[in-house]
């Protein structure tokens, strides 16, 4: 463990952890690298969109479990509006469940909260300079158990999207409600109709009421 | 409505003594009344019949008076001619006819017993001791009445009943007599007698037939009764169970949350001010103390156990990624457990169900794990997710010996022990308004719950309205950033 001193350009990092002692012990352990510079700090996944449209960070440090919206679910509408900011999750939780559906969020890394400030260092830097990042724990068990395709599932957002769809509203509409851009929506609504191998809107309503996705 | 048991032997006692009160009551005052009624029908019957004596005696001396005006008794030859039209003076077929003594007790006539003419039956009597002749003589001198007593009737020759009227043709110095035999009286009284007899005893079984239907009818009111409020009771003793089973996991729910998202935590930040007091130490060119590393490795271990509690009271990732990943889970970590091959198809959306059906659908794919390691000797498990056509349904389906197989075998636990298990879960899925269905052969077994969606389809929606409001806020939030 060297503690760099090239200080050239910070990578700015956002904290986001429903835990304000987690947040301290962590920002204590890392001011001692200069080349990462905390800009800021919030409690909960609906928090975290506003503070990163805001702070605009390099790299967001994201717990999973918290109140109002997990960690993932934040994951993927910051990463649809914020393309630059990578997230590194930062989580209690070591089953690839989470790992998989981190990664399929839009995630650029996943580490444990119990490695050691070291770990947190080069995972952030790693995933700063565009490289995925697991902490060694998670990176062996994925040896085992590779990310097969989980991709076929729908996520969070993408069955919002098609909940809305199914309910009569245009992609305009739903992009007006979601508060992001019509190619967005677009591009949700491709992936739904590959992910389901579906391809007509009677289809795509059909599906979405079958499963309980609106009331019929 | 309660109706206990003693509440109905009230009843059913109360309509047998009301009964049996009504059947003596009413068979008392019919019998009295008939008895009367007999009576009078009696009376009015020998009235009858003395009448009918009365008539035919004073008919039959009229004749006599109208043929022979002049009584001449020691004329043999008009004696004769009476005794001839005594002789055919005939009615009621063979038992009615006269008799004629004169006042010596000789019989003149007797159409019945001609052998009796011309000799003295003053002394006659009968089995009572009563001498007849004289005392038909004396009613005849006393201006005719009626005798009772007993006499053979010749139409069957048997000693009956006989009533007499006897009246005196004074110009002959005879006693005339006639009468009727009383039997046909005491038999047609003894057929209304039974009669009478028959409409007690059928008032007795109408009686009998009203209070037992009445008392069948208490009990198969009773019954239904019963049998309704045993059905509510058990229905709301499997809520109260189904309460239960969901308050206990709510709690461990709730404390697994307060381990994993709160103490553990809390250690983390522990740790994390332990690693700046050694980077501190370092960095002061301090050798870090070794407590200082002890202290850090056994917050780990501790850490971890929590987290082992934690997992094990509820499973996280149920309540974060929804039933489909935590029963991914749950299969992969059974996989590496017991090197029994799971695969698993799950539907490509999430978050469709409430946690009460997601912590009931997980325990049953935990509980069908478990009796597939201990008793199936299976060597591959499917697991089916899939909502299609309204149903929600789940399948685990392994390839071994099948129930009835391990409880031959001798090693495997005994059949109650996961019969217990699938019982609950059965009333657990019931509680969804759904099924669980078992089936098992030797080729292996398949446990199936289905629930229909109407029970869970509002509960995305309802979500949805939730994000929907924090999609606005985000909204203003990030007009306000920009």
């Amino acid at each position: 463990m060297t503690i760099s001193s090239q200080a050239e350009q910070p990578t700015s990092v956002l904290l986001v952890d429903d835990h304000p002692m987690v947040q301290d012990g962590l920002t204590a352990c890392l001011s001692y690298y200069q080349d990462i510079e905390i800009i800021g700090s919030t409690q909960d996944g609906k928090s975290a969109l506003t503070q990163a449209l805001a702070l605009r960070p390099d790299v967001i440090l994201m717990d999973i479990s918290m109140p109002d919206m997990n960690g993932i679910d934040a994951t993927e509408i910051i990463t649809e509006q914020l393309p630059d900011t990578k997230i590194l999750i930062f989580s209690m939780h070591d089953s690839l469940e989470f790992v998989n559906s981190a990664m399929q969020a839009g995630a650029s890394g996943y580490i444990l909260k119990d490695t050691g400030s070291a770990e947190v260092y080069l995972a952030i830097k790693a995933v700063a300079s565009g490289k995925i990042h697991f902490s060694p724990s998670i990176a062996t068990a994925l040896l085992e158990n590779p990310l097969r395709e989980e991709q076929e599932k729908l996520t969070t957002r993408e069955q919002m999207v098609l909940a809305l769809i199914a309910q009569g509203l245009s992609s305009k509409e739903v992009a007006k409600k979601l508060d992001i851009s019509f190619r967005t929506v677009e591009a949700h609504r491709r992936n739904i109709k590959t992910k389901l191998q579906l391809e007509s809107l009677a289809e795509l309503i059909r599906y979405a009421v079958n499963h309980g996705l609106v009331d019929s | 409505m309660i109706l206990p048991i003693r509440l109905f032997y009230i009843a059913v006692i109360q309509v047998i003594l009301t009964s049996i009160v009504i059947y003596f009551f009413v068979s008392s005052e019919y019998r009295e009344l008939s008895h009367n009624n007999l009576q009078i029908l009696e009376s009015f019957l020998i009235n009858q019949k003395k009448q009918e004596l009365k008539n035919y005696t004073s008919l039959a001396s009229a004749a006599i008076k109208h043929i022979h005006p002049e009584a001449k008794p020691e004329e043999k030859s008009k004696q004769v001619a009476i005794q001839n039209l005594i002789n055919k003076l005939l009615y009621n077929g063979d038992d009615g006819y006269f008799f004629a003594y004169d006042d010596q007790g000789i019989s003149i006539a007797h159409p019945k017993e001609p052998n009796r003419v011309g000799e003295s039956w003053w002394d006659l009597e009968n089995d009572e001791g009563d001498k007849i002749i004289q005392l038909l003589i004396s009613n005849a001198k006393a201006g005719g009445d009626f005798l009772h007593y007993q006499w053979r009737k010749p139409s069957n020759q048997k000693i009956l009943s006989k009533m007499s009227y006897s009246t005196y043709l004074h110009d002959w110095q005879w006693m005339l007599g006639t009468g009727v035999y009383l039997d046909d009286v005491n038999q047609q009284l003894a057929v209304i007698q039974e009669e009478i007899d028959q409409h007690i005893n059928n008032t007795k079984q109408i009686i009998l037939i009203i209070s037992l239907s009445s008392i069948f009818i208490i009990f198969l009111f009773g019954l239904i009764i019963n049998l309704n409020h045993k059905k509510k009771a058990d229905k709301k003793i499997n809520e109260l169970g189904q309460k239960i089973i969901n308050l206990q996991e709510e709690q461990h729910r709730h404390v697994s949350r307060e381990l994993h998202d709160g103490i553990v935590q809390i250690l983390v930040s522990v740790q994390y001010s332990i690693e700046a007091t050694g980077i501190f130490l370092t960095q002061s060119k301090n050798e870090k103390p070794k407590p200082l590393t002890e202290a850090e490795k056994n917050l780990k271990v501790a850490i971890q156990e929590i987290r082992r509690i934690s997992h094990h009271l509820h499973p996280r990732v149920l309540d974060e990624l929804g039933l489909s990943a935590a029963i991914a889970g749950l299969a992969k970590e059974f996989s590496k457990q017991t090197k029994i091959e799971v695969s698993l198809t799950k539907p490509k959306l999430s978050k469709l169900l409430p946690d009460d059906i997601n912590i009931s659908l997980y325990r049953v794919v935990q509980e069908s794990l478990i009796n597939i390691e201990k008793h199936a000797q299976a060597t591959h498990v499917t697991i089916d997710l899939s909502v299609k056509n309204k149903w929600l349904t789940l399948a685990i389906t392994d390839n071994g010996i099948g129930f009835n197989g391990s409880k031959k075998n001798k090693t495997g636990a005994p059949f109650a022990s996961f019969g217990i298990g699938l019982r609950n879960l059965t009333e657990r899925i019931e509680y969804h308004c759904g099924q669980l269905k078992v089936c098992t052969s030797q080729e292996g077994t398949s446990i199936i719950a289905i629930i229909p969606s109407h029970v869970f389809s509002h509960y995305y929606n309802n979500n949805q309205k939730h994000a929907n409001t924090y999609n606005t806020d985000k909204m203003s939030s990030s007009t306000l950033a920009k």
